[in-house]
This record gives C-alpha cells, sequence and structure tokens, in this order.
C-alpha cells in the first residue's frame, strides 16, 4: 500500500508540477548579429552549456557547445561567423505553466539537453537535463544522499602493520 | 540504535550490538519504500542498456577526437592508453572551456593536454544509486562504466532521465491498475 502510493506520487508531481517550480536558471542572451566568438566568451564566463538568441527581445534561435563543435569548429568557420548562421534555429520551448512531464517528453523526443523556457517568446529561464534529474532525485533522497562516497565499503587491506 | 533482537540500547553507528553481539549494520542501511527506490538500490549497472563507449588512444589529436565527436555525433570521448584502461574523458565542454579562443592551431595538439583526467567511474556491478549520485552531486553528464579498468559503457545523464521515467510510469501503471 505505502509502495504504491510512493511511486503514484512522483507519477503524480511530474504531471502536475509545472516548469516553475524547477526554477529555470537565467538565460543569457545574444543579438542574432553578434559573432560566436562573443558566445563562447559568455558561455565560458557564466559557466554555462547553452545562450539563446534573441532579435530584439524575442528569441529566434539557441547556441549550445554542440553547434560549437558541429557547426562551427569542424566546418572550418572563423568566430566571427554572426549566430543567426552557426544557431539552431527555432527551437522547442517549453512555458514555466507546462507540466514537467511535458518538459521531459520534449527532451527526450528531440535528444535535447536545454530547453528555453519562455513566456510569450520572451525568454525567461533555461531548463536543463540535469536540473530535472536533481529534481526527480529529491524524490528519493535517502537513496542517492545517504551513500557513501564509495561503493566498496570496505578496505581492500588491513590499514597498519 | 536500539538491538532488535534483544533491546539493547547502542550508539548510533555501533556495529554490532553491545549486549548480544548481533551484527547491526544492516539496519542503517535506508530501506527502500516502493519499485523506483528499490530498482535503484538493488539494479547494477549493467541492467541499463548503454551505449559501447567511444573511445580514443591518448596518442590522438584535438583534431581527431573533434572529428570523431562529430561522426560519432557523441558529447564525450573515453580516452584509453596502449592497454585500454581509461585515463581521461574528453568533452564538449573541455573544448568550449579549455581551447576555443584561447588556443590557437589546437588542431594538431595532443588531446592528453586538454582532456580532464581520471574522471569519475563507476564498475558494472555497482547500483544505480551511485550513479545518480556522482551525476547529481558532481555535477558530471557523462559516467564512464569500467570493467577492470576498461571502459566498457557510458552513462549520460538523459540516459539516466530516460531511465527514470520508465521506471516511474511503470511504478505508476502498476499502481493504477492495482487500484
Amino acid at each position: 500500500m505505502e509502495c504504491r502510493e510512493n511511486s503514484m506520487d512522483l507519477t503524480r508531481n511530474l504531471k502536475n508540477e509545472t516548469v516553475s517550480r524547477l526554477y529555470p536558471t537565467q538565460p543569457w542572451l545574444l543579438q542574432a548579429t553578434q559573432p560566436v566568438a562573443d558566445a563562447v566568451k559568455l558561455m565560458r564566463e557564466k559557466r554555462v552549456g547553452c545562450v539563446l538568441v534573441c532579435e530584439q527581445r524575442l528569441i529566434v534561435g539557441i547556441f549550445t557547445e554542440r553547434d560549437l563543435l558541429r557547426r562551427v569548429l569542424s566546418k572550418g568557420k572563423s568566430l566571427d561567423t554572426p549566430m543567426q548562421e552557426c544557431m539552431t534555429p527555432d527551437p522547442v520551448t517549453v512555458h514555466p505553466k507546462d507540466s514537467i512531464s511535458s518538459a521531459i517528453k520534449h527532451m527526450q523526443k528531440g535528444g535535447y539537453r536545454h530547453l528555453p523556457v519562455v513566456i510569450d517568446e520572451k525568454p525567461v529561464g533555461i531548463l536543463s537535463v540535469k536540473r530535472i534529474v536533481h529534481y526527480l532525485v529529491e524524490h528519493f533522497p535517502t537513496m542517492v544522499y545517504n551513500l557513501p562516497p564509495h561503493p566498496q565499503p570496505t578496505q581492500p587491506k588491513r590499514e597498519g602493520a | 540504535m536500539i538491538c532488535p533482537s534483544c533491546c539493547q540500547k547502542n550508539l548510533p553507528g555501533d556495529d554490532v550490538c553491545r549486549h548480544c553481539k548481533q551484527p547491526l549494520t544492516s539496519f542503517d542501511r535506508p530501506q527502500p519504500e516502493n519499485q523506483v527506490e528499490r530498482s535503484l538500490m538493488y539494479d547494477q549497472v549493467k541492467t541499463l542498456k548503454q551505449k559501447p563507449p567511444v573511445t580514443m588512444s591518448h596518442s590522438a589529436t584535438i583534431g581527431d577526437a573533434m572529428a570523431l565527436m562529430v561522426a560519432a555525433n557523441v558529447g564525450a570521448l573515453l580516452i584509453v592508453d596502449e592497454v585500454g584502461r581509461l585515463v581521461g574523458i574528453f568533452s564538449e565542454r573541455d573544448l568550449l572551456k579549455k581551447i576555443v579562443g584561447d588556443v590557437a592551431d589546437y588542431v594538431n595538439l595532443p588531446i592528453t593536454q586538454f582532456m580532464t583526467p581520471r574522471p569519475e567511474s563507476v564498475a558494472t556491478t555497482d547500483t544505480l544509486n551511485f550513479v545518480l549520485q556522482k551525476m547529481d552531486a558532481g555535477g558530471y553528464r557523462h559516467v564512464p562504466v569500467l570493467e577492470n579498468g576498461k571502459p566498457v559503457g557510458i552513462i549520460s545523464a538523459r540516459d539516466m532521465l530516460r531511465f527514470l521515467t520508465r521506471l516511474c510510469k511503470e511504478a505508476g501503471e502498476r499502481g493504477a491498475s492495482a487500484l
């Protein structure tokens, strides 16, 4: 009985709780005309894996580490290339009021690591796959957080003489 | 910790009961409360379907690594020595953080200069909660799976997410059908 309730809990939470409950991280924005070098600088400075590309205040694309490797470096393009030529245009986005399970579905369907969170095309956050894994882990803390740092608890040899 | 057989009160963390010497360590371990927790606690890494790892020799160059990452469509390469033991990991993140914009003509530089050496890894016989712990607490996106020091798989955050959501869904369905 207990067992059923707990696992039902998580399933229900995934459906009912919204993306805003995960406190998506602040998005870092660039204009579509800025060069890739600016994106690289921003991603390094802020220690993030992706930046959002905007025209005025509206989102037009996303630029990630993967785009950097695939669309810029391996194609032999220079870092002066404007963002609009190497970003992923029209990324799949979520609304803060969307359910967490729908965000997970979007992520898995497209194989995305990051989803922009937008309201009326205006970016308000980034939701990462790590954040979602963290959210799931919070549902069974004792299984994960109460662990020793290494799986084998005993020492292979006796200490001392 | 109260001994289950003789009711002697022991200090928390005692290995054996002070009165009857019965071992107590197993009672300190968390008890799984549902299907998902049980799976995390007892299922071993090898039960998780993993992609074969994409490996590269430690004598390769950054250019080789970039070409392989694009060709194999992966975000991280495992770097191995002559006998196939894991010595490092090289990911898109290393490329962004250590190379692009900083280093000119990086294509012919050795990979060992920029890889992350001795990454955290798990064994095939470790349980899944250890993978989650490393991923969540360490903030790693990829955790290599080793057997005798040699990589046999790699688990990404997305693999783990897929596994967890499937587990939750199954548990939910089982719960719903039992009602």
